[in-house]
């Protein structure tokens, strides 16, 4: 079984491993580039100083920070598109292993030569999704190592590694995704028995189930936490590198009420008198409001996302191995 | 006598239509045996049910007395050429051969390449790439190197050129010779049948019409000739199928030899291939009269 395995699929294994180290060709220099830059202009140094706090005294220090890691945007902006293909590379290597598993056995009529030697056509299926996923799971490892490695300085740079994107193809979900996608491939292959609708169905199906499990359920994993701060003050005021991911916030005024929705009004300049006058238009004890998921909680929802879709990809093998038994 | 192949009520139904129902025959060991029947009849069922691909919906299967759905030991006992010869198609036919000893415990891998050899069929060409006669070889040898008591082949040669179906009915009869294997294979050709088999199922509309060993199935048959609309002779069970021109009706009877000659009647001995037409055309009729709601 193992050699069947093997042998039926060794071309694509290779050739999965070759887009790998092509990948790697492309990542690795640019990735040391960027390492390279972001510890020489000394924006590392800059925000592991800024510490993690939700909010910092304003000092020039912060500005500072901010400005080098603007010019690091501005250097490495367009490499931040390359995380869109990040984000649909498992989808594909899902569809294109998971998807013709089963079948291309099905549609080929060769299903019917395999399942009548002595070997059960549960053995038979076992073998093939533990290797095909095993081989999978080490692709996905690799690169979701690689890729959160590149991408550390750009996401630190840009913000938090909480928002979308940066969230998606950083830590675990990467593999989680992966695996997932192979395990929808094969499914839809057992039920439509074809391997284009196949294709077609995985591909919509994992679109569908990372876009809601993405924006419904992501950020109601925990309730969010509220952070509210004076307006125009220099004390205490938000730190750029905290990590958190802002879900909403605007300016409420004494009783509560949001009197102003997607505004926040930083620090005022001492010789700006504008500023002092716009801010006591709010009255007395209006305040910045932000509701926001602290930065400190990106493992536990990796580890919740991960367990989303590992246990999406059980049930999934689980029918298909059902529905599997009833082929002919 | 030892049964290689029985049915008992079988069925096997996909949604709300039945592929196959109340199907029961017994196939003795030994015997090289036809399934007959039209496109859609249950054929392809019938042997996935056999070879243990489909679980039955209703009663039950037995190779060798023992039930072969999810069970890889019955397996090993089964040698099974699915339609249309299925095979890896990027796989060369020594990698086959080398595949089957792999899955299978018991494995004859000498005699595959025997076979092929003597075929000329070239061991290092991906089979996807070989014609389609040479495929259904391929097919062959390798149901055959599992040393099956029991060869099931479904529409072995519909889709072969008539040389090709010689050769294969030829390589087959061959190979069935030497060992003790029950045969049971498929068709809806019937030409060819009566030199090859000695045992006839024939299917209809997902029912068995009709089952058991060519001999005696033609020994309790008659072809009787007589006066039109005359009522059959004493002695015949049962009228198979009646044909009428002006003045003579042609009678298929189901009867031993009649005691007597009948008077006004001429007796003949039916071929294969009448008696199994007859049985066909027989639930045809009946079956588009029901539909028509008319009665017979």
């Amino acid at each position: 079984m193992i050699w069947l395995t093997w042998r039926q699929h060794r071309k694509e294994m290779i050739y999965t491993l070759l887009a790998l180290a092509a990948l790697a060709a492309i990542m690795v220099p640019t990735g040391l580039a960027m390492h390279g830059r972001y510890e020489d202009t000394g924006l590392k140094a800059c925000l592991d100083g800024l510490g993690t706090a939700s909010l910092l005294q304003q000092a020039p220090g912060v500005t500072e920070c901010q400005e080098l890691a603007h010019a690091f945007q501005e250097k490495y902006s367009d490499l931040a598109f390359v995380a869109v293909l990040f984000v649909i590379l498992p989808v594909f290597v899902g569809v294109f292993y998971g998807a013709p598993l089963v079948a291309r056995e099905l549609e080929q009529g060769t299903h019917r030569f395999v399942w009548t030697q002595g070997v059960s056509r549960t053995r038979w299926a076992l073998t093939k999704f533990g290797l095909i996923g095993g081989f999978t799971l080490l692709v996905a490892v690799v690169y979701a190592l690689g890729v959160s490695w590149w991408f550390t300085p750009l996401v630190a740079a840009i913000g938090s590694r909480m928002e979308y994107l940066a969230f998606d193809v950083q830590g675990v979900v990467p593999i989680a995704y992966t695996l997932f996608a192979v395990a929808l491939g094969v499914f839809a292959g057992v039920y439509w028995r074809k391997v284009l609708p196949a294709m077609g169905v995985a591909l919509a199906g994992f679109a569908v189930v990372r876009g809601t499990v993405e924006l419904l359920a992501r950020p109601r994993y925990l309730p969010p936490k509220e952070l509210t701060y004076a307006l125009g003050e220099m004390d205490m005021a938000p730190n750029p590198a905290s990590g958190n991911w802002s879900q909403a916030h605007g300016i409420r005024d004494g009783a509560g009420n949001l009197v102003m929705a997607d505004a926040r009004i930083g620090p005022c300049p001492e010789t700006d008198s504008f500023c002092a006058r716009e801010i006591q238009k709010f009255g007395s004890g209006a305040h910045n409001w932000e509701l926001y998921q602290p930065g400190d909680r990106f493992w536990l929802f990796q580890g919740i996302e991960t367990g989303i879709f590992l246990a999406l990809t059980a049930l999934l093998l689980a029918l298909a191995l059902r529905r599997l038994r009833t082929l002919a | 006598m030892e049964q290689a192949l029985e049915a008992e009520d079988l069925g096997k139904r996909y949604g709300r239509a039945w592929a196959l129902r109340d199907c029961s025959f017994e196939l003795p060991a030994g015997r090289v045996a036809a399934l007959v029947g039209p496109n859609g009849a249950g054929k392809s069922t019938l042997l996935h049910l056999a070879v243990g691909l489909l679980k039955p919906d209703t009663g039950r299967v037995r190779v060798f007395g023992r039930e072969p759905h999810g069970a890889p030991a019955t397996l090993g006992e089964i040698g099974f050429v699915a339609q249309d010869t299925p095979l890896y198609r990027d796989f060369t036919a020594r990698e086959l051969i080398s595949l089957g000893g792999r899955l299978n415990r018991r494995w004859d891998a000498a005699l595959a390449r025997d076979r092929l050899s003597a075929l000329g069929i070239p061991p290092d060409r991906p089979v996807g790439k070989l014609s389609g006669g040479q495929r259904a070889q391929v097919a062959l040898a390798l149901a055959l190197a599992k040393r099956p008591r029991l060869l099931l082949l479904d529409e072995p040669v519909a889709a072969l050129d008539p040389l090709a179906r010689r050769e294969f009915m030829q390589a087959l009869m061959g190979a069935v010779a030497e060992s003790e294997t029950t045969v049971l294979f498929s068709s809806h050709l019937l030409s060819e049948l009566e030199r090859t088999c000695d045992h006839l199922i024939v299917l209809q509309t997902a029912h068995v019409q009709l089952s058991g060993s060519v001999d005696e199935l033609l020994d309790g048959h008659r072809l009787l000739v007589g006066p039109r609309d005359a009522a059959p002779p004493d002695g015949v069970e049962k009228v198979v199928r009646a044909a009428h021109t002006e003045r003579q009706s042609t009678l298929l009877v189901r009867s031993r030899a009649l005691p007597a000659p009948a008077p006004g009647w001429t007796e003949r001995e039916v071929s294969l291939e009448d008696l199994v037409l007859a049985y066909l055309a027989d639930t045809e009729t009946r079956d588009v009269e029901t539909a028509w709601e008319v009665t017979a």
